[in-house]
């Protein structure tokens, strides 16, 4: 077991310690601002959901649902260009 | 005006001497009979009308020529005047094409890239890079419990007590792939004022599909922890039995965890997993049902490794199909605990929800090596619940007002329920706070849990009943009504390992009334 648990520590140590921007969302044209705005309107009411009643995007500033986004990617293991469409969603407001 | 004066004179003149003219011609003429005096005469007569008449004329000409005068006069100012605008007209189209100028020239400054990235700068050195927010929960409640019966001796009390919880949650993000997630409970419940570190954690965001989560956090095995627990979230007071006073699995763990998910075909088919290793689980004592703990702090306290934990869940539906959301997971979470001795649990859930209906359960056993030959601590849980928002209930002949306030219930029903071989009198003692010489010693019941003692029998059962109103997605206010159905069966056993098989347990009923915001 021992060996199992360092095997997991190493893998997450060795594959791409690079840092994946979790929800970013500069540098893309227009055209991919509202393809993913659609998108996250689509998932909002499904995947936010799940767990709780879906809080709308007025309920935070566009800052924290940054950091939010974040935390329900984590929670939720939610795919991570799901995540980048429901972030553009939320903000928009 | 002079010259027409001289011009009317001069035709005066002009007129006389005209007839003196004809006076001496007609005097030379003839000798001067008295008819042709008369006819001069008549005609002198004539042409001083006539005279009068020109003048007549002539001054109404007067007034004319005075008259246009006047108007022309106006006509030249009025030139004047235009003439004068027109002069500023061409001062300000001058002043105009200035301004035009110097606003290209600034237009051309502000669209140059360099004076956006400026301007981002600016906004940045605002805001800074690090960004924080502060969320959580607070709640209140007020639990009656009835206690008709009492376990093992304890004897009937009925607790009415207020309690209050307060778990701010902070997050910190210093770069767009590391987060920080802290969160304190802190809370006013049978023992008095008490604060607890529940959750702190680094989540590392490594690439689309692995996230590392690295420090306390709550269990990823089931739903029930990490996605039902905080109160705004669980949809009842109470947890449900396998996730209270007799939980089959460790509510926590210290360790790392990686995980992350997938689409793998359409928009909202998703797998995902979480694979986590951390202290392994530790346990109220030795004996036969002692209650699961928090994680072990001291890795020495175990002989023999830590514990590792896996978790998988699809959604095999997708989000065009709109037949709602189904979750579909499996968990397993192993180790050792004190002397070497295994650990091993598993556990499958599922959540659907469609439209105003929302459904979940889930299943657990756990299995726990005891030392010497004691035989194995074998516990079950499980519960299934169901919920429905009256959204779109319309009473006929309610006023649209009363229909609005319906609207905002959720009713639901939850039946869960615990196997366990035996309990801890010690658990018990030290948890309901009664029995003990009169004074509060224990836990429970406090926030999450309605003090029943019949939650403690080995197979308790319950039924919990519940109406919520929701006045947003995370205030709600909530009333909840137990009815305790614990089965024969099991047994107790004391700190010194004496075991007495559990009677018939009495039922027993509890309400519990709770007013939470979720930030
Ligand atoms: C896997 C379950 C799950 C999913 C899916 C989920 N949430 Fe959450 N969410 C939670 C839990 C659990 C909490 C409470 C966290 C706590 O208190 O520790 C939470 C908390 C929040 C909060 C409060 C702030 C915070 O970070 O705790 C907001 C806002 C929120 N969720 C919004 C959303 C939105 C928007 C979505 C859809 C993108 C979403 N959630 C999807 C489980 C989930």
């Amino acid at each position: 077991m021992r060996k199992i648990f360092a095997a997991i520590v190493l893998a997450t140590l060795t594959i791409g310690f690079v840092g994946a921007p979790a929800s970013a969302q500069e540098n893309i044209s227009p055209a991919e601002h509202k393809r993913l705005f659609r998108e996250g309107a689509q998932l909002w009411p499904v995947y936010c959901n799940t767990c709780h009643n879906a809080r709308p995007g007025s309920e935070k500033a566009p800052y924290e649902w940054d950091l939010i986004i974040m935390h329900m990617r984590t929670l939720g293991n939610l795919p991570a260009g799901d995540v980048r469409a429901l972030v553009e969603y939320l903000k928009a407001r | 005006m002079p010259g027409r004066r001289i011009f009317s004179i001069f035709l005066l003149a002009f007129g006389l001497v005209a007839l003196s003219l004809v006076g001496l011609a007609r005097a030379a003429d003839s000798d001067g009979s008295a008819a042709d005096l008369k006819e001069i005469k008549s005609e002198m007569r004539q042409l001083r009308e006539e005279r009068k008449r020109d003048r007549e004329v002539i001054h109404s000409l007067e007034i004319k020529v005075q008259q246009l005068e006047t108007k022309d006069s106006k006509v030249e100012t009025t030139t004047q005047q235009l003439h004068a605008t027109d002069q500023k007209l061409k001062e300000t189209t001058v002043e105009l094409q200035q301004t035009n100028a110097q606003v290209q020239t600034l237009q051309t400054k502000v669209d140059a890239p360099i004076a956006a990235s400026e301007f981002g700068d600016a906004i940045s050195r605002y805001l800074g890079t690090h960004s924080f927010t502060v969320a959580g929960a607070a709640g209140g409640s007020f639990n009656y419990d009835q206690q008709s019966g009492a376990l093992d001796g304890v004897s009937h009390v009925s607790q009415n007590s207020f309690f209050f919880d307060w778990e701010p949650m902070f997050l910190y993000r210093p770069t767009d792939w590391i987060m920080f997630e802290g969160v304190i409970s802190t809370a006013f419940g049978s023992t008095g004022t008490g604060a607890d570190l529940s959750t702190a954690d680094f989540q590392i965001f490594l690439n689309d599909y692995m996230t590392v989560v690295a420090g306390l956090f709550d269990q990823p095995f089931g739903d029930w922890y990490e996605s039902q627990s905080p109160m705004w979230v669980n949809r009842f007071v109470t947890a449900p039995l396998p996730f209270g006073a007799e939980a089959v699995v460790p509510g926590g763990e210290i360790g790392v965890q990686l995980r992350g998910g997938m689409q793998f075909g359409a928009l909202g088919q998703d797998v995902d997993y979480t694979v986590w290793g951390g202290n392994g689980p530790n346990f109220s004592s030795n004996v036969l049902g002692a209650a699961v703990s928090s994680p072990t702090a001291v890795a020495n306290s175990q002989t023999n490794g830590k514990s590792i934990g896996a978790r998988f869940r699809i959604y095999p539906l997708p989000v065009d199909s709109q037949m709602g959301r189904l979750e579909l997971g499996a968990s397993t979470y192993n180790g050792k605990w004190a002397n070497g001795n295994w650990f091993n649990s598993w556990g499958v859930d599922f959540n659907y929800f469609i439209g105003n209906l929302q459904a979940r359960g889930e299943w657990m056993e756990s299995y726990r090596q005891m030392p010497e030959g004691m035989g194995s601590d074998n516990r079950q849980g499980w519960y299934v619940q169901a919920g429905y928002f009256l959204n779109d209930l319309n009473v006929p002949g309610f006023p649209d007002k009363l229909n609005g306030y319906l609207h905002r219930f959720e009713p639901l029903v939850r039946y869960s329920g615990v196997n366990q071989r035996a309990v801890s009198t010690d658990d018990i003692a030290g948890a309901t706070g009664v029995g003990q010489g009169g004074f509060q010693t224990g836990l429970v019941p406090d926030f999450g849990i309605n003090g029943s003692p019949a939650t403690y029998a080995p197979h308790a059962r319950e039924v919990a009943l519940a109406l919520d109103y929701w006045i947003t997605p995370s205030i709600v206010w909530q009333n909840e009504f137990d009815l305790e159905l614990p089965q024969n069966g099991g047994a107790f056993v004391s700190p010194s390992g004496a075991v007495t098989p559990a009677g018939p347990i009495p039922n027993d009923r509890a309400f519990l009334s709770q007013f939470t915001i979720g930030f």
